[in-house]
């Protein structure tokens, strides 16, 4: 039997840990009998009003360092129509370009900001549209030895609805985006996808719009048993 | 269908994917919820998969969806419209992430069989240094797995015993998953047509 091949994916150049993790053989084709649509679903999780806003710690609590600024877009499968009710997550690091995260502890000496954790999460209302407030990350060092810096970036996951993505979204006019390896294996034509545009209607050098296109197709969450 | 080139391109999760995000899914499918006498229907099984790199060091921080039937062989998904019931104590979905030995857990039962295709797990796969991966693990054992489409097409049977869980006990499995490397797992390509 003839086995067809698929995409071969990239390596990250000098990413050691894209070096030693990504498989070195095509992906396999999934067999056409094989094929079909039951994307993983998670169950809907409870999304606290604020949590889209990582701003704050909590709702009443002082504002964390630095610029705060919006990013808000439409989530659109590949029919380009709005994924609705699918939950995003969004991680970034604070002003100083640290993450408050135990793996970011022992390698950056940037301050934690003592009022801002960096994540937090949203569901897409019924138009697939989303609207998220953080802090504008710094960046920061990736490897000091060759001086690889990583521009500011904010990372998005979206699950649920017969979707999954996960992206990284960047600032325009940043110098370090083009000397970033992470940044420079998206193919050239693809570079303004992961790019925020200053918002037309909201102040341009705090608001951004980042639509999302995302294989697969929408579904509508299934019926109660 | 949409243009190619319209995608959003896909990205590493990095090395700071927050431990709330797991910690807020399901990360065991057997229990219900804590105390709760309920439980799915169907075998109960613990699977440990440990992750493996190049070196064959293993990968930690590792981020695992994992997807699978219920004991009938039912997603429960809108599309699923099989004539296989649901079971109102199993959703399928889990999220786990590999402590610093590369390995993780996932307590859940044996998913039904669904022809053509052998009792699977569907794995999503997320670290630092690669973009999402997917895969299948099956079950050492099930008779069923001789004829599985996506194990037949592998074609050479000792790539496709990569993806089966050996049994460890009467309720355990365990497998290596190797990102790359020799005894590179397969992954597959969920964007082909």
């Amino acid at each position: 039997m003839s086995v067809a091949m698929g995409r071969v994916l990239p390596v990250v150049v000098n990413d050691r840990e894209s070096e030693g993790r990504t498989p070195s053989r095509p992906l396999h084709r999934i067999p056409e009998t094989a094929r079909d649509p039951f994307a993983p679903i998670p169950p809907e999780p409870l999304v606290g009003a604020a949590e889209h806003d990582l701003t704050r710690i909590a709702p009443g609590r002082p504002r964390a360092n630095g610029d705060a600024v919006t990013i808000a877009g439409r989530i659109l499968d590949e029919d380009l129509k709005p994924v609705r009710r699918t939950l995003i997550e969004v991680w970034n690091a604070n002003a100083h370009g640290r993450y408050s995260h135990v793996i970011d502890a022992g390698r950056n000496e940037a301050p934690l900001d003592p009022h801002f954790y960096g994540f937090g999460r949203l569901v897409t209302d019924d138009n697939g549209r989303y609207r998220v407030r953080t802090i504008k990350p710094g960046a920061y060092i990736a490897r000091k030895d060759i001086s690889w810096w990583r521009p500011p970036h904010v990372h998005f996951s979206i699950v649920g609805s017969g979707v999954r993505l996960v992206t990284q979204m960047y600032f325009p006019n940043e110098p370090l985006n083009e000397k970033d390896y992470i940044f420079l294996i998206v193919p050239e034509a693809d570079r303004t996808r992961v790019i925020g545009r200053p918002s037309t209607i909201e102040p341009a050098d705090v608001s951004f719009d980042f639509d999302i296109v995302v294989r697969g197709r929408f579904q509508t969450p299934p019926d109660a048993d | 269908m949409a243009e190619e080139r319209q995608f959003t391109p896909e990205a590493t999760i990095g090395p700071f994917y927050p431990g709330a995000f797991v910690a807020d899914m399901p990360q065991d499918l057997w229990t219900v919820s804590p105390l709760v006498a309920h439980h799915p229907l169907g075998e109960p099984i613990a699977l440990t998969a440990r992750f493996i790199d190049a070196a064959k060091r293993p990968v930690p921080s590792l981020v695992v969806e994992f997807w699978q039937a219920n004991a009938h062989g039912r997603y429960r998904h809108p599309l699923d419209q099989s004539d296989a019931p649901l079971d109102p104590q199993f959703n399928g979905f889990a999220r786990l992430r590999t402590g610093d030995d590369g390995s993780l857990t996932l307590r859940t039962i044996k998913p039904g069989a669904r022809c053509p295709r052998a009792p699977h797990l569907r794995l999503t796969i997320f670290a630092s240094g690669i973009d999402r991966l997917v895969t299948q693990i099956f079950f050492e054992g099930d008779p069923l797995n001789a004829s599985d489409p996506v194990l037949v097409s592998l074609g050479d049977p000792t790539v496709a015993d990569r993806l089966v869980a050996r049994r460890r006990s009467a309720s355990e499995y365990a497998i290596d998953i190797v990102l790359r490397g020799d005894g590179e797992t397969p992954f597959f390509d969920d964007w082909s047509r």
